[in-house]
């Protein structure tokens, strides 16, 4: 028999409150009678014993009792011996908690659970991140499986985008597991006889640096600056420090205090050039991983930049922008791949088949683009809004942005609107695989210089944001193969050497040796993971709750109910209540 | 003024009533109650053989017309009756109050007594107490207001012993008669039994009215009680539920059957008298008819 919410059996601490009340209850009534002759010979039956407690005490004892467990749940069960433990090993795992981690109070349940498992139990081990997957070979045996459990570590990434309610009874169902235990930290909402939610770690205040980058001031400028974004989970107000360490020190460092759930966006000038950064942010919170963010350094040189237009001369202005080296092809020549290295792709009226793997604008695009839709005809070219905080809307008074023709967009997939229009989108913003992609319905680049400084401006934010990612981080769980080159060595933040075929699972400062080193900065990004006071419950549905459990499991508690129910009828009935007058 | 029961009602239907002895009384003065005496009654008793100074007119001139002998009649003597009625003032009479068990106790008794005296009989009131206290013999049914006063001076106390009262009560009876015993006999039967045989010791015609209050019959009780003694200072933890009511109805039931076997046993009228019932119906129809009037 087991309990499927052994929770309640902490109730059972309550059974000797009611000891307490039976021994302390109101003393006998005193009452006068004529002659107890009649009744000595039955006085011996009086119901209160030496120790001074009634018969009806057990009574009401064992009714209470059977409410109690009839509130945990009691199933009887036939001993699965097929079994599988997921362990949740993703990155809000690593919170602690009283000196230990929420992984470990993890594996410690685990360990419960497999020396609790016959000994001809088969165990299949899971792990949750990067995805699930089974550890080691299938059917364990319970020894075995908590030597791989106390090998597994938690990664720095988060849970995928999982419905675990849904997937893992359909794991059980498929693999023909009696029993399924899943280790994590999320809450259960309801539970089954077949898959059983071990929730470990409690609500915590956490603070995350979301986001860091080290970007030149200006597309020509040497001066760096480190611009960061840090997001409180607490609800509290919360003062951190955070530092910029870069070459074993720290270089720049700054107080800051941070109001419950909101975010803080600011930047630190003056950054010294190094290859690589790591910001910290010194708060004793819950979740240390998310308290460190690395960055590497931008290029040195200027922006190079390939621009595709079928009037390629209308183009000529980017070269007058200091820092930036331009080369201009017609759209041919570039399906032909006659062209230089460039790091930014700009399409005049025109669009690539596919996503460029480098950062790409496509300005006036036509209707078959990779990036969003293009409504017909022209539209309004009168601004409406504009995304506030974004680096491309930065330093604009939208009231003198005002572009001569304007086709509108259509947000597809992918992508969110930079600015508004009256019929729809006028910029298009989203990133992908470290990469930075724009499309525009208007063209700034005519306009290019003092006679129109709002749309100058835009167009330096344009080519100083799409040059940004050549610094940007990637995310932990990425897969390496669509970050190294063909040929390219990975060496991990540790210096181990990396099989490209796998993902980054920990966040550091990479090292891509293809020639020459460069570095690679992967960050764990994943708010839902940081958010330690919220996790997302996993709901388990009546139809996963009932399907294919009757025949390992029967509820008891209907029967202890009505077993209750009839003690509770039977107490009512000999059980005399007090008398209401004395004789 | 007489006080409940005893309205001119019921008075007038208690004067038709007359005690019934089953034994011969002795008195010096004519009633109605046979004495093993030989007197001047119309009621035969023998024969004796004439001899000299015998009244010529209680010859029986038949006895001597067929064997030639002289033989008398002899005639049974019949005198009054001197009535004890005995009430038990113990502390347990006055449960659960006076008004319920002692004072119809005392009610019986002066019926009774008042039946006694409307036949010009004596009749005097015995409270059964540590002080003993007894009435003067009355007689004539307007004594009845004496008897009422007495009683009325009475009050249930203390844990006299049945018995030990009872004899020190008959050292005062010097003639047999009817004793009439009120109590609650809620005493063990060696108690009742023993002052029970005192009276028959002293020849009297026995009868024995049991009083009970409801409460004593079915008590009222509940839960968890510490019962205490009204006569001693003993004490007793029950759980009153419906197994110990049952079994408390039970003992009441086998103690009464016990007394009343051993009445029946030793010929004694026995009567159970419950507070609740109406007075007059069991002086007038129950006590009639287990034999206790003529």
């Amino acid at each position: 028999m087991e309990f499927l919410n052994p929770a309640a059996l902490y109730a059972l601490l309550l059974l000797p409150v009611l000891l307490i009340a039976h021994l302390i209850r109101r003393p006998p009534q005193r009452v006068y009678f004529s002659s107890l002759l009649l009744m000595r010979e039955f006085a011996g039956g009086s119901r209160a014993g030496r120790s001074g407690v009634p018969p009806i005490f057990f009574l009401h004892l064992l009714l209470l009792t059977l409410l109690l467990l009839a509130l945990a749940e009691p199933s009887l069960t036939s001993r699965a011996v097929n079994i599988a433990l997921v362990l949740d090993n993703s990155a809000s795992m690593q919170a602690v908690e009283g000196g230990q981690s929420r992984f470990q109070a993890g594996l410690a349940e685990a360990e419960n659970i497999l020396r609790g498992l016959p000994a001809g139990a088969r165990v299949d081990l899971y792990a949750l991140a990067p995805h699930l997957a089974r550890i080691g070979e299938a059917g364990l045996r319970p020894n075995d499986a908590l030597k791989r459990a106390a090998a597994l570590k938690p990664l720095d990434v988060g849970e995928g985008a999982v419905d675990h309610g849904a997937e893992l009874p359909r794991l059980a169902h498929e693999n023909g597991y009696g029993r399924l235990y899943f280790v994590t930290d999320h809450p259960a909402e309801g539970q089954s006889a077949t898959l059983r939610v071990i929730t470990v770690g409690r609500p915590q205040n956490n603070l995350a640096l979301t986001s860091l980058q080290v970007e030149r001031a200006g597309l020509d400028a040497p001066r760096l600056e480190a611009r960061f974004e840090v997001r409180s989970f607490s609800n509290v107000e919360e003062k951190f420090q955070l530092n910029i360490k870069a070459g074993g020190k720290i270089i720049a460092t700054r107080a800051y205090t941070i109001a419950p759930g909101k975010s803080v966006d600011a930047s630190l000038d003056g950054i010294p050039a190094y290859p690589f950064y790591e910001g910290e942010i010194a708060a004793d919170d819950g979740l240390p991983l998310d308290n460190r963010r690395f960055a590497v350094a931008p290029p040195t040189d200027g922006i190079k930049i390939l621009a595709i237009s079928p009037r390629p001369g209308g183009l000529d202005s980017l070269r007058a922008i200091p820092g930036v080296d331009a080369q201009m092809i017609a759209p041919e020549a570039y399906r032909k791949g006659k062209f230089a290295p460039h790091a930014v792709e700009i399409f005049q009226y025109s669009a690539p088949a596919g996503l460029p793997d480098v950062s790409a604008l496509l300005i006036l695009p036509p209707s078959q683009n990779p990036l969003v839709r293009v409504a017909d005809g022209a539209g309004s070219p009168i601004v409406t809004g504009w995304r506030e905080g974004h680096p491309l809307t930065r330093y604009i008074n939208f009231s003198l942005f005002r572009p001569s023709y304007a086709r509108p967009l259509k947000l597809g997939l992918n992508g969110q609107a930079v600015i508004d229009g009256v019929d729809g989108a006028l910029a298009v913003a989203f990133e992908r695989d470290n990469h930075r992609y724009v499309a525009l319905g208007f063209d700034p680049l005519p306009f290019l210089g003092q006679r129109n400084l709002p749309m100058s401006i835009f167009t330096l934010n344009l080519l100083q944001w799409l040059s940004g990612s050549q610094s940007s981080s990637v995310g932990t769980g990425t897969p390496l193969n669509t970050i190294l080159s063909r040929g390219a060595t990975l060496l991990g933040p540790k210096g181990e050497k990396l099989d490209r075929q796998t993902a980054a699972l920990y966040q550091g400062i990479y090292r891509i040796s293809a020639g020459a080193t460069e570095y690679l900065a992967v960050n764990f990004d994943n708010a839902a993971e940081s958010d330690l006071r919220s996790s997302t419950p996993i709901r388990i549905s009546e139809a996963h709750r009932a399907g294919g459990e009757r025949p390992l499991a029967a509820l008891l508690s209907p029967y202890l109910l009505a077993l209750a129910l009839a003690l509770l009828m039977l107490e009512w009935f000999i059980n005399p209540r007090p008398a209401g007058k004395a004789a | 003024m007489l006080p409940p029961p005893f309205s001119a009602d019921f008075l007038n239907r208690l004067e038709v009533l007359r005690l019934r002895t089953r034994k011969e009384v002795l008195s010096n003065q004519p009633g109605a109650y046979t004495s093993p005496r030989r007197g001047m009654s119309l009621e035969f008793a023998d024969y004796r053989k004439y001899s000299p100074g015998d009244d010529p007119r209680y010859v029986d001139w038949g006895i001597f017309a067929r064997s030639d002998r002289l033989y008398v009649r002899l005639y049974r003597e019949e005198v009054d009756l001197f009535a004890y009625v005995f009430i038990d003032t113990s502390a347990s009479m006055g449960f659960s109050s006076p008004r319920e068990k002692f004072i119809p106790a005392c009610n019986i008794a002066l019926a009774l007594s008042y039946v006694v005296l409307a036949n010009h009989d004596h009749v005097r009131l015995h409270a059964l107490s540590e002080a003993n206290p007894s009435s003067p013999f009355y007689r004539g049914r307007n004594r009845i207001l004496d008897l009422i006063a007495f009683t009325a001076t009475l009050s249930p106390a203390g844990a006299p012993d049945l018995g030990v009262s009872l004899g020190k009560q008959l050292k005062n009876i010097h003639r047999p008669g009817k004793a009439i015993l009120v109590s609650d006999f809620l005493v063990p039967p060696e108690s009742y039994r023993h002052a029970l045989n005192l009276l028959r010791a002293f020849n009297l015609d026995i009868a024995a009215v049991q009083v009970l209050s409801r409460v004593e019959v079915d008590p009222p009780f509940a839960g968890e009680l510490r019962l205490v003694d009204s006569e001693t200072p003993e004490e007793l933890n029950l759980c009153w539920d419906d197994a110990t009511r049952r079994a408390y109805r039970e003992r009441l039931e086998r103690h009464n059957r016990e007394l009343q076997s051993y009445c029946h046993q030793n010929g004694i009228h026995y009567s159970l008298y419950v507070s609740d019932e109406e007075l007059s119906d069991f002086v007038l129809k129950t006590l009639p008819a287990m034999g206790l009037f003529k």
